[in-house]
């Protein structure tokens, strides 16, 4: 199983001392994030995309070229990549490009973006939201799996012999997760191409995540990419944590109150017994996040938010190393050893090639065995 | 026999309300207007001043409480609906409206609707018609003819034959008449329920 963080990458005053950062401060400590994370022994770094303030993230494969270079074995990815509001000819090439610096640790995670004003800004308009996720994720995966592409849609202009470069790292597209909140539509996307499907899970109660990942296992059987529980399916976490915890929730109370997506609304009582979210002890995360195996099943990437609500880097810091000495640990082991052999493990560049080969070995010796043919392409 | 279930929604803020009499005196009297058709009902009374916070962290968080939900479910799962609120700076109070807000826009179509509200004076009845009519309209709701006003001289009089009385009668006929007429409702709409396949998305359907 996969353990890592996701940021939103906000620009959020610090509610305790009224200091905020600058854009510069923000996408360093982004940055540094990123690189603690591997440190502490997490794999996957995903950033979120933006394009309006107070948000800083608005070109990811910037970033995450730039902490491929500076990493070893963190996997990069997005939460979200902005699949309608993006020209998917761009995307195919960037995350091309990226998989070939970052030598294949990349994925991405295929988001709408629910913010109307955003659309017009490149052309498009959010009332197509699903149409458009659904058009353009279609071309995206042809880009990327042929090499000539002719194509005609409804929201782009159309491509004629067309070869989008580079090509995938050894031919391999992107594994590609699609992350929703409440939209059916998009787990039975996910599930039709037999892709991964990421619930935001945070901000919701557990009954939301449970039904949309129940839909996506549902229908990833239906159409025929295994059974139900092999699905691929990730879970967003909102965790802080200090050793005793009830300074960690003294400490987060503040910061929980003012936080632009629920402040001044439920209070953090509530909204941790509504919501994945865990102010305590490692030890209280580490219990509420191997609950959530009860509600989706085996699952193959757990990703943390930890670096909102204006929150320090100094104290982001220390909740990483929180999470990669004492929560992470023990979470690996003990869903290691819960997983029926059956279920996959979340699909990586390596084990992608791997079964690109079998299959190509497979299809060859399928033909040979029909044709008696000796000779290899 | 099916249960007909109405919801009584009061938006009353005082303890004890108007407004919410005046529900109650609607929901007893299309309850015995359903009685008398030969239906069994089941009454379902909100007081929205009990979930006045849970409803504001919806709309800030974007997600109901559990106590929230099940108003919500029992609200758009009814056969019919009984909706009053007091009326503040001529139209309704700011909780009746930010509960209906948190209603989808499909979640009451076609339910009959019958509406209410209490006032200060006489000189507030029409928002009846220009506030709270439109809004159960715009939710495609069935609103009944007759809208129930009460006004102070509505409880001075008496209860027993005055002419707020002949109202609430004429309007609990009314609704008595729509739910017995229409089929049992389906419960609440399943957000989640996938109303489309992917093939017709990608025809550009859109469910």
């Amino acid at each position: 199983m996969q353990f890592g963080i996701f940021t939103v990458g906000d620009v959020t005053v610090d509610p305790t001392n009224g200091r905020e950062p600058t854009e510069a401060e923000r996408i360093k400590a982004m940055v540094a994030i990123a690189l603690k994370a591997e440190e502490v022994g997490l794999d996957v770094f995903a950033t979120g995309e933006h394009h309006n303030p107070p948000f800083v993230p608005s070109s990811p494969t910037t970033m995450l070229g730039y902490i491929a270079a500076r990493t070893e074995r963190l996997l990069l990815s997005t939460a979200t990549t902005l699949i309608t509001t993006n020209d998917p000819v761009k995307i195919a090439e960037d995350y091309a490009m990226l998989q070939h610096l970052a030598d294949g640790r990349v994925d991405l995670m295929m988001g709408r973006g629910n913010t109307g004003p955003v659309y017009p800004w490149f052309g498009q308009d959010i009332r197509n939201g699903i149409p458009l996720a659904i058009e353009n994720y279609d071309l995206l995966r042809r880009l990327w799996r042929e090499d000539v592409v002719d194509w005609k849609g409804r929201f782009r202009t159309p491509l004629q012999s067309f070869t989008s470069t580079p090509r995938p790292l050894d031919g391999v597209p992107p594994f590609v997760w699609h992350g929703s909140i409440r939209s059916p539509e998009i787990a039975e996307l996910a599930a039709y191409y037999g892709d991964g499907f990421f619930a935001n899970h945070i901000f919701w109660p557990a009954e939301h995540t449970q039904r949309m990942v129940g839909l996506y296992r549902q229908r990833f059987a239906h159409y025929g990419h295994g059974s139900a529980d092999q699905a691929i399916v990730g879970l967003g976490g909102q965790v802080f944590m200090r050793r005793n915890s009830q300074d960690a929730v003294r400490e987060f109370r503040p910061y929980f109150d003012n936080a632009p997506v629920y402040g001044h609304g439920p209070s953090l009582e509530e909204f941790t017994s509504q919501t994945p979210l865990t102010v305590g002890s490692p030890q209280q995360v580490i219990d509420k996040t191997l609950g959530f195996r009860d509600y989706v099943g085996d699952y193959q990437r757990q990703l943390f938010l930890v670096d909102h609500a204006g929150l320090p880097l100094k104290t982001v810091l220390e909740q990483l190393d929180l999470l990669g000495e004492e929560v992470v640990p023990v979470l690996r082991k003990e869903f290691e050893s819960l997983r029926p052999a059956h279920v996959p493990a979340a699909p990586t560049h390596a084990s992608l090639r791997a079964a690109a080969e079998q299959a190509n070995a497979a299809e060859q010796s399928g033909a040979d065995a029909v044709t008696g043919a000796e000779d290899r392409r | 026999m099916t249960v007909r279930t109405l919801a009584v929604v009061s938006a009353g803020l005082s303890q004890p309300s108007s407004t919410r009499l005046l529900a109650d005196q609607l929901a007893a009297a299309t309850r015995d207007e359903l009685v008398g058709r030969g239906e069994q009902v089941e009454l379902h009374p909100v007081d929205l001043r009990e979930h006045a916070h849970d409803i504001v962290n919806h709309l800030l968080t974007g997600f109901p409480s559990e106590a929230l939900r099940q108003v919500l479910d029992q609200v758009t799962g009814a056969d019919g609906l009984i909706a009053v609120t007091p009326i503040f700076n001529a139209s309704y109070s700011g909780l009746f409206k930010s509960f209906f807000d948190l209603v989808d826009a499909d979640a009451v179509g076609g339910r009959p609707v019958l509406i209410g509200a209490t006032g200060g004076t006489a000189r507030h009845s029409l928002a009846l018609e220009h506030a709270v009519r439109p809004m159960f309209t715009y939710l495609r709701a069935v609103v009944l003819p007759t809208a129930v006003f009460a006004a102070p001289e509505d409880w001075s009089g008496g209860t027993a034959e005055g002419a707020l009385r002949s109202r609430i009668g004429r309007a609990a006929r009314e609704l008595a008449e729509q739910v017995h007429r229409a089929a049992p409702s389906r419960g609440p709409a399943d957000p989640f329920a996938l109303t489309t396949d992917f093939e017709q998305l990608l025809r550009g359907g859109e469910g």
